[in-house]
């Protein structure tokens, strides 16, 4: 069976799950134990999937480039799969566009560097430090990244599909279309990496917007393949369950089980660089990042640690249990949650310190925080109190999840549907079928 | 290897895939395989001898964890207990310094004893001499060997047989 069918019943669940999670996003809007925050949770948890999801759809494009510029053949077989998932960059876009929008309209306060005069010298919002980075940290580049960068992806995301999808129709022996995809795939490579790392300093790391770290861009990345590649081999075990995908072998399964191994592997080794430099430096400017979450987010610091290494890494260690796929299932489950969870343990904390942060500096248009700036400001406070859906996850950001990721599964499907499984007149296809490892 | 006791047959092709081949059809006619040797490792090769999975992998686990322990265990030791000295206004027992030597010794200990125990199950070592059929199987030849020490004549032409039949490019006999 090369055609996907998109069942009823695939249908029904996924459009549940969507419903949930909007439900859920909704009731984030009212129900946020962060005082005066103007929404901080139902902004941020907006921010934190969209981009986390936006994030997996990038990171398949850009690794399907990578394999293609390294002429890899193994992938070819369920190349199709990653195609519909780097599509799903039109709607990250979408989503982005909303935050992009509350930044203008001064609807959420994620960013300190958005406030009132934060950079005028002389204003009572003056911000030293800010104001050396306004010259990134803007709205316009903002706006302008967000719609150009996403917008370039995207562009190289349908180029490449479409070439593909004329190579299965029209595709000879010159090879002409893969040539084709080769160039833009090298093309895209340069472009993506450099922009890629410019986004995220904006979306995420500016929410802290006095620290910086330069790990930051890999970290996030390795985070976005790890969560791609759980996602894969979930995506085809059960495709693989339904029928579809019979080339797609145990040989396949344990190379992505390596990747999934390797990349975890590779995540801790940027944790843990970006966390050593930073203590070792002892630089009170950075280190300021990680007291708070160790004093505040302890746990969120070590399961992150625990769900996207030690666990991984125990399990996967053997041959045979990147072969199981029972084995495969729960690690790529746990990685894909842990690596969500990695994003939360990013944006949330620094969300919590920016709505306190406001009040801080006394910004007229809201007196009502106050009451807030008694607990914000104060950390040692937040250690003792804790708030769903900013100190962990609460049943509200799990359903949310939930929409999410039914939204992107059924966006993947809707793709998958539109074109054969396998790109049969692919040069490589032949190579991928008798993958050995 | 105890050297001169064992007659060996063996037949040399010049490609995997008649190599594959010739082991699938030994296997169809219950041929005890000796050994086979190859230039590269061969894919497919390990489950038609049905070759069970290394155990090498445990033994480096082992001493992985071994280098572990002992890197941390030292550092802690000696930083805490035997000569404390504060570096950079950091604590005594700094994990986070720790980590980078920790992780070193792990892969020196998984990396030299793994290699200790390889040369000791396969008997090699500085001074062994090791025993080669022909010496283009390291080059571009596959060789399947037979032991024939103790077999009859009939099933030594048996096996010639066999070779011829399944596209060797030469049969010799060695003694070692």
């Amino acid at each position: 069976m090369n055609q996907f069918t998109f069942e009823g019943k695939q249908r029904t669940v996924l459009l549940g799950g969507m419903v949930l999670g909007l439900v859920c996003l909704v009731l984030t809007f009212f129900i946020d134990p962060l005082e005066g925050s103007h929404h901080a949770r139902f902004w941020s948890n907006l921010l934190h999937n969209t981009v986390f999801f936006t994030g997996i759809a990038f990171i398949s494009l850009f690794v399907m480039c990578a394999f293609t510029t390294a002429y890899a053949g193994w992938f070819v077989g369920m190349k199709r799969l990653w195609e519909a998932m780097s599509l799903f960059l039109i709607v990250g876009l979408v989503l982005l566009l909303i935050i992009v929008a509350g930044l203008w309209g001064h609807l959420h306060h994620l960013y300190h560097w958005n406030v009132e005069g934060v950079s005028t010298l002389g204003h009572e919002n003056y911000d030293r430090i800010i104001a050396g980075k306004s010259g990134f940290l803007n709205k316009y580049w903002y706006t302008f990244g967000t719609i150009i960068f996403v917008g370039v992806w995207y562009m190289f995301a349908r180029k490449i599909r479409s070439l593909s999808l004329q190579e299965d129709t029209s595709g000879t022996d010159a090879y002409t279309h893969f040539k084709k995809i080769k160039f833009w795939s090298a093309f895209l490579l340069p472009i993506g990496a450099f922009t890629s790392a410019a986004m995220i300093w904006q979306w995420v790391m500016s929410i802290d917007a006095h620290w910086y770290s330069t790990m930051y861009a890999w970290y996030s990345s390795a985070s976005w393949f790890v969560s791609a590649t759980a996602f894969t081999i979930l995506m085809l075990i059960y495709l693989k369950g339904k029928g579809y995908y019979q080339n797609i072998s145990d040989e396949h399964l344990h190379d992505f089980g390596k990747f999934l191994f390797a990349f975890s592997v590779f995540w801790t080794y940027l944790w843990f660089s970006q966390y050593m430099l930073i203590w070792y430096s002892n630089n009170g400017e950075e280190t300021i990042y990680f007291r708070q979450r160790l004093d505040s987010y302890p746990v969120l610091f070590y399961g992150n640690l625990v769900m996207n290494f030690v666990l991984p890494f125990l399990i996967l260690m053997r041959n045979s249990t990147k072969r199981k796929h029972g084995t495969l299932i729960l690690v790529s489950l746990l990685t894909f949650f842990g690596h969500w969870w990695d994003f939360f343990y990013m944006i949330k904390p620094g969300v919590v310190i920016n709505a306190g942060g406001h009040a801080d500096h006394g910004a007229g248009d809201h007196s009502d925080g106050h009451e807030v700036l008694g607990a914000a400001a104060d950390h040692g406070e937040h250690a003792s109190s804790f708030m769903a859906g900013y100190t962990l996850p609460g049943l509200l950001e799990l359903g949310i999840f939930i929409g999410f990721l039914s939204l992107f599964i059924y966006f993947v499907f809707m793709k998958l549907k539109e074109a054969s499984l396998v790109p049969e007149n692919d040069p490589y296809m032949k190579e991928s079928v008798h993958h050995h490892v | 290897m105890k050297e001169g006791n064992t007659t060996v047959l063996f037949g040399l092709y010049d490609d995997e895939v008649d190599l594959l081949n010739a082991v699938k059809k030994a296997n169809e006619a219950h041929l005890d395989i000796l050994d086979v040797y190859s230039p590269f490792p061969v894919h497919g090769l390990d489950p038609l001898l049905g070759l069970e999975e290394s155990r090498l992998h445990i033994a480096g686990f082992v001493y992985g964890s071994l280098g572990t322990m002992t890197a941390f265990g030292v550092m802690t030791w000696v930083f805490t207990r035997d000569w404390p000295i504060i570096f950079g206004g950091k604590p005594y027992w700094s994990v986070p310094a720790f980590i980078p030597i920790t992780f070193e010794l792990t892969v020196l200990f998984a990396a030299i004893g793994m290699v200790v125990t390889f040369y000791t199950i396969c008997g090699l070592g500085p001074g062994v001499k090791a025993e080669v059929l022909d010496d283009r199987i390291t080059d571009d030849k596959f060789c399947i060997a037979y032991d024939v020490s103790n077999m009859a004549s009939d099933k030594i032409s048996e096996l010639k047989s066999f070779f011829s039949g399944t596209g060797a490019s030469s049969v010799s006999t060695k003694v070692i």
